[in-house]
């Protein structure tokens, strides 16, 4: 059973749920003001996710008082259309404009998690956002047990975003 | 009526505050862009610029070493950063830096609309 580490619940004050709730409210507003779709979302995974399959996935990572990583992991055919949105534009593979989208979907949500966590911003460092995509891969972050995954779909096309937080001592 | 300069490491980004002062309404004549501090402090020469749109979090020079560098040319052209920092610290540093104004990411063209109207 997968949920994030004590310690986090104890330092910030906030039950996953709580922090799984601020996740879910970022998402759907990146998603409804820069990528303009309506999202569903599910219950947490109770079950690790580590391999993907035609995906492309987007991660930014933070560094300071608590560290982690956000993840977003899409099937390729969201990614497309995901980037198409954002751009106002067809876009028919995945290359520097889907890589680029991801990654800034990413750094959105990376904003949202830093802001709860740090109410100045000083305290805790945002990385530059990562983005792989493949026809298959592992990502092992995702399969560590203080990690929040939480399934979101759009038209039947499902997609993952993982919080992985650690407080550092 | 103006030129504006977006300076943001997210193509994505760039084209998404492009595409979105025009549905505000604001009133934009052109339009340059830059990926980090260097490049805009590059993009800015011989050019008139009345407003520059800024990240904060950007490789090579970030957004507050770019206000830095511009408000040292003595450039008093209006910064308005636009950022997923929404940490009070850092925005108080971006303010205290030169910055006019700071808008968080994700907006809509309302927010741009009602935080850059009266700049442009």
């Amino acid at each position: 059973m997968m949920s994030l580490n004590q310690d986090i619940a104890h330092a910030t004050h906030l039950s996953e749920a709580d922090l799984a709730g601020y996740v879910i409210n970022a998402t759907k507003e990146v998603f409804s003001t820069m990528v303009m779709l309506t999202l569903e979302d599910s219950y947490p995974l109770k079950e690790p996710v580590t391999s993907f399959h035609c995906s492309v996935t987007g991660m930014v990572g933070l560094a300071g008082t608590y560290t982690g990583i956000l993840s977003i992991h899409c099937p390729r055919s969201l990614a497309l259309r995901i980037t198409s949105n954002m751009l106002g534009m067809d876009v028919d593979e995945v290359g520097e404009d889907v890589n680029d989208a991801l990654g800034e979907i990413a750094n959105m949500l990376g904003g949202y998690v830093k802001q709860i966590l740090s109410k100045g911003g000083l305290d805790i460092n945002l990385s530059i956002p990562t983005v792989i995509a493949g026809e298959d891969y592992t990502v092992n972050s995702m399969s560590d047990s203080d990690c929040v995954i939480i399934p979101f779909t759009n038209e039947n096309e499902r997609f993952l975003v993982g919080l992985k937080l650690r407080k550092e001592t | 009526m103006g030129n504006v300069l977006i300076v943001d490491d997210s193509s994505t980004m760039r084209k998404i505050i492009s595409r979105s002062l025009r549905q505000a309404g604001l009133q934009v004549d052109d339009i340059y862009e830059a990926g980090d501090g260097i490049e805009a402090l590059s993009a800015m020469e011989g050019k008139t610029i009345h407003l520059i749109l800024s990240d904060i979090n950007m490789p090579n020079m970030d957004g507050l070493e770019f206000i830095k560098s511009v408000r040292a040319k003595g450039v008093t052209t209006p910064i308005v950063m636009i950022t997923t920092e929404g940490g009070e610290d850092i925005l108080k540093e971006a303010l205290t830096n030169g910055a006019s104004d700071s808008i968080k990411k994700p907006f809509t063209p309302d927010q741009l609309n009602e935080k850059l109207g009266g700049l442009l």
